[in-house]
């Protein structure tokens, strides 16, 4: 039995890794090229395969047929691919539409060309924090266009690597690192996506229809609330549109959104882990943190000629209590109109634009997102001077 | 080019197609080629050219080091080959990480200094790339392989799709002599490549992307303490959802490769029913440990002089291991964790030997279950991005946070445990036999069946687009 005095010898021969024949045993394992075949299980493969398609199309179709009989209709998904081809649609000079999704559904993308002049790229995106988007827009040196942000106070003040950032900074990403391939899967899937009602990535797949069962959860469990249904519609340059169901007064999936909208509007409580006023120092931090990066960054593009104004835009009910009461107009809107120094318009300030009824309180129905965006053209060719 | 994209389904139908199609097997070949730099280059063209030039370096160094004379410059040549191999590896790979660790190291001794921060992209699957490519100059230097005189063989070996950017390792030796004759097409062969194909997508998008991959994502990202019962459910469920991840993108190589004639060997064989780590690393990226156990095991001297140097081979191969994994001290530990199992239950069997109650399925179940969770703790600084998240992770685990959060839905909890158990139950059931022999012996409609369902399942899932956790590596 070799000593351990002679182990280390051989350890310090390391020059012999690779500098030999191999033996006999490394032959038999890593050396002569084999004849491997991998075996192939004989059952009758026409007749099962045939089968198989048939089933597949069969249930394919059935599920579709089942999805439109509960009311879904075909539409685009609302992916960080087709955010990526909006975003590579802008121009220098491009009137942009950045924000929440109070800003997808409300504002009329042919209204908006009819008064501004110039057909907006729709870059607002649902639970999404605006600020990722304007800094990449005002980091591009190229841009020197018209930012119309849309302005919901929770949103907007989302802290650093909550979900809205996430959301808003996985766009950015991928409009920056898109591959060819992930570009094509996009054209591909576009067309799938407006014929087939059950392509919806929201809610038909398996992972949506898991969380849908009813289990209830362990009293101390800290679960996210659940974001709404399908609701809306969305073409290949973003534009939502709510779907006639949800606007439908007193429709069951009207209440279900209006219901889903207030826990995900409520303050979370704040973590266990950190003491409550080391934890609120932090978020006044990151809340003073981003008042000054969106003033800084609506001063970086007005100083190469870009406009920016913040949109107050419509919400009702409950939620505008909630929102009211938790984000204060005084606290948030005015210092960001303020430190920024940029035209606002809110809502509530022109009669012609307050009248509006949000069917489930946080969005504007189809037909009253294009007279509100008629009625709001005036105002952001005031704003923006144009 | 992601296997689970609508890309690929239409890249993949036209290549067969037009494979199959042809007559000329030269054309086919050429094809081939093509069609694999397109699959890598619909990533990031440029790095097409990369792989290329460290593709014909390793086919004009295969030439010299079987034309050398003698033994030095054979040396020389093959030194020349892993040298270059592996600097293309470090320095994409490793770059940052090294110039991190040698800053911290100047810190130690009391030296400021602050690198620029290198900004660079990592190319998909330079890591088993380049081993393709390296396995190639080693086999020729052994004397076991004979260069290829086809430069376009050699960069089909290499870039061959189905394998190029996560495995399995494909050695050129196993795959240039499936160069030589055409594959005849074969319903039976081409069908079972397309069932591969249909388990490894379900695999990868049903059960580690939809079932377990948001738990583990939860569970690893919550930045504050964890009950035991959560901390466990999350390596539980990230244990399974690297298997599928993997296993399932290995599933659809193998099967997109037969479906153009081409035999790939296992890459995972039903790993967690393994007892002991040995046998565990015979279960687990086959084509990995076989690589190091042949190329780095067996030269360093293997088991052959004694114990102690078998341990540290041991050791020092876990190490690299870890390290091949990813450019991180994690990764390191997890390697060394591995090696330190290998060690132990080396050491064990020397004191035990042989004995008839460990012949026992009790026993051998009893093994499989340590051998199990030592593997899920170990997985822990594997999936952990820092230490500080591992020992939290850790903590939570053996009851360090009993009054940590509860961040798992009832729902998530039982999709974990559902889809572990049937996980555990094929794994224990399958063990020691492979998929075409459980095929070959279930009834046809049972075999109909699951293919339709998961096909159906697929199709639910609607494929979301997530990157195979290995395309990193």
């Amino acid at each position: 039995m070799p000593s351990s005095t002679s182990n280390f010898k051989r350890i310090l021969q390391l020059p012999r890794l690779f500098f030999r024949k191999p033996t006999e045993a490394e032959s038999v394992h890593g050396g002569p090229p084999l004849e491997f075949e991998r075996p192939i299980p004989q059952i009758p493969w026409r007749g099962m395969t045939v089968v198989v398609v048939l089933v597949v199309i069969a249930a394919a179709i059935a599920w579709e047929f089942y999805c439109r009989s509960i009311g879904y209709a075909p539409t685009l998904n609302n992916t960080e691919d087709l955010w990526a081809m909006a975003r590579q649609r802008v121009q220098p000079e491009s009137v942009v539409i950045i924000g929440d999704s109070r800003g997808w559904f409300d504002l009329d993308l042919d209204e908006l060309q009819k008064g501004l002049g110039k057909r907006p790229v729709q870059l607002a995106g649902p639970g999404s924090c605006p600020y990722p988007v304007l800094a990449d827009l005002t980091n591009d040196e190229s841009f020197h266009g018209v930012i119309i942000c849309s302005f919901t106070p929770r949103l907007f003040m989302a802290p650093p690597g909550s979900p809205p950032m996430e959301r808003a900074e996985k766009n950015v990403r991928r409009s920056q690192t898109q591959t060819p391939a992930q570009r094509v899967s996009q054209y591909l899937a576009m067309p799938l996506e407006e014929h087939i009602a059950f392509l919806k990535q929201s809610d038909l797949t398996l992972e949506e229809l898991l969380k849908r069962l009813p289990i209830p959860n362990r009293p101390s469990a800290l679960i996210p609330p659940p974001p709404p249904p399908y609701f809306q519609t969305i073409d290949r340059e973003r534009r939502a549109r709510m779907i006639e169901e949800c606007a439908r007064p007193g429709s069951e999936l009207q209440r279900t959104i209006q219901q889903g909208w207030i826990p995900l509007f409520t303050p979370p409580p704040p973590p266990t882990y950190i003491p409550k006023e080391v934890f609120m120092a932090q978020m006044m931090k990151a809340i003073e943190q981003r008042f000054q990066d969106v003033a800084a960054a609506a001063q970086k593009l007005r100083s190469r000629g870009g406009k920016i104004a913040f949109v107050r835009l419509p919400v009702s009910g409950e939620l505008k209590v909630l929102e009211d009461r938790t984000t204060p107009r005084g606290q948030i809107w005015d210092r960001v109109i303020k430190d920024t120094a940029a035209p606002g318009i809110y809502f509530e300030d022109f009669p012609e634009l307050a009248g509006f009824n949000c069917p489930e309180w946080s969005h504007l129905s189809a037909g009253d997102s294009v007279e509100f965006s008629k009625r709001l053209v005036p105002h952001l060719r005031a704003a923006l001077g144009m | 080019m992601l296997f689970n994209s609508l890309t690929f389904v239409v890249f993949f139908v036209v290549v067969v197609t037009a494979y199959w199609s042809i007559h000329s097997w030269t054309a086919r070949k050429n094809l081939l080629v093509t069609a694999s730099y397109i699959f890598y280059g619909a990533w990031n063209p440029p790095f097409a050219a990369l792989l290329f030039s460290t593709t014909a370096m390793d086919f004009w160094l295969g030439r010299q080091i079987a034309k050398a004379k003698n033994q030095p410059s054979r040396r020389a040549w093959l030194v020349g080959s892993v040298c270059m191999n592996l600097s293309m590896l470090g320095f994409f790979k490793y770059g940052n990480f090294l110039l991190e660790n040698f800053q911290w190291f100047l810190a130690r001794i009391g030296i400021i200094y602050h690198p620029p921060h290198l900004d660079i992209l990592l190319p998909v699957g330079i890591s088993f790339y380049t081993f393709h490519s390296l396995s190639y100059t080693l086999d020729i230097y052994r004397g076991v392989l004979q260069p290829t005189k086809s430069l376009r063989d050699f960069v089909l070996a290499v870039s061959f799709f189905p394998q190029l950017v996560a495995g399995p390792i494909v050695r050129a030796g196993d795959f240039l002599p499936q160069l030589v004759k055409p594959p005849r097409l074969r319903v039976g062969q081409f069908m079972w490549g397309l069932l591969l194909m249909t388990l490894g997508l379900f695999e990868k998008i049903v059960l580690a992307d939809t079932m377990l991959a948001g738990s583990a994502d939860r569970i690893f990202g919550y930045a504050g303490p964890l009950v035991a019962l959560d901390s466990w459910l999350g390596v539980i469920a990230f244990a399974g959802q690297i298997f599928f991840d993997f296993a399932g993108y290995s599933t659809c190589a193998i099967g997109a490769a037969l479906c153009l004639g081409f035999h790939l060997k296992d890459n995972f064989r039903f790993p967690y029913a393994a007892i002991g780590f040995s046998d565990f690393w015979r279960r687990w990226h086959i084509s990995l440990s076989t690589f190091l156990r042949d190329y780095l095991y067996i030269p360093l001297g293997g088991n052959r002089a004694g114990w102690t140097r078998a341990a540290i081979n041991l050791v020092i191969v876990m190490f690299l291991g870890g390290l091949w994994h990813g450019a991180a001290w994690t990764f390191v530990v997890w390697g060394l964790l591995h090696g330190f199992y290998l060690v132990i239950e080396h050491a064990s069997r020397a004191l035990i030997g042989e004995r008839a109650w460990t012949a026992n399925f009790a026993v051998k179940l009893l093994l499989g279950l340590i051998t199990y969770g030592a593997v899920c703790l170990a997985w822990v600084f594997f999936r952990a991005s820092d230490f500080t998240i591992a020992t939290r992770m850790l903590g939570g685990m053996f009851g360090g946070h009993p009054h940590g959060d509860a961040i798992l839905a009832t729902r998530e909890m039982l999709q974990i445990g559902i889809v572990t158990f049937l996980m555990m139950l094929a794994h224990w059931s399958l063990r020691e036999i492979n998929v075409e022999t459980a095929v070959t012996r279930l009834p046809r409609w049972i075999v109909t069946t699951a293919w339709a369902l998961m096909a159906c399942a697929i199709i639910l899932t609607q494929g979301s687009s997530n990157a195979f956790i290995y395309f990193q590596f």
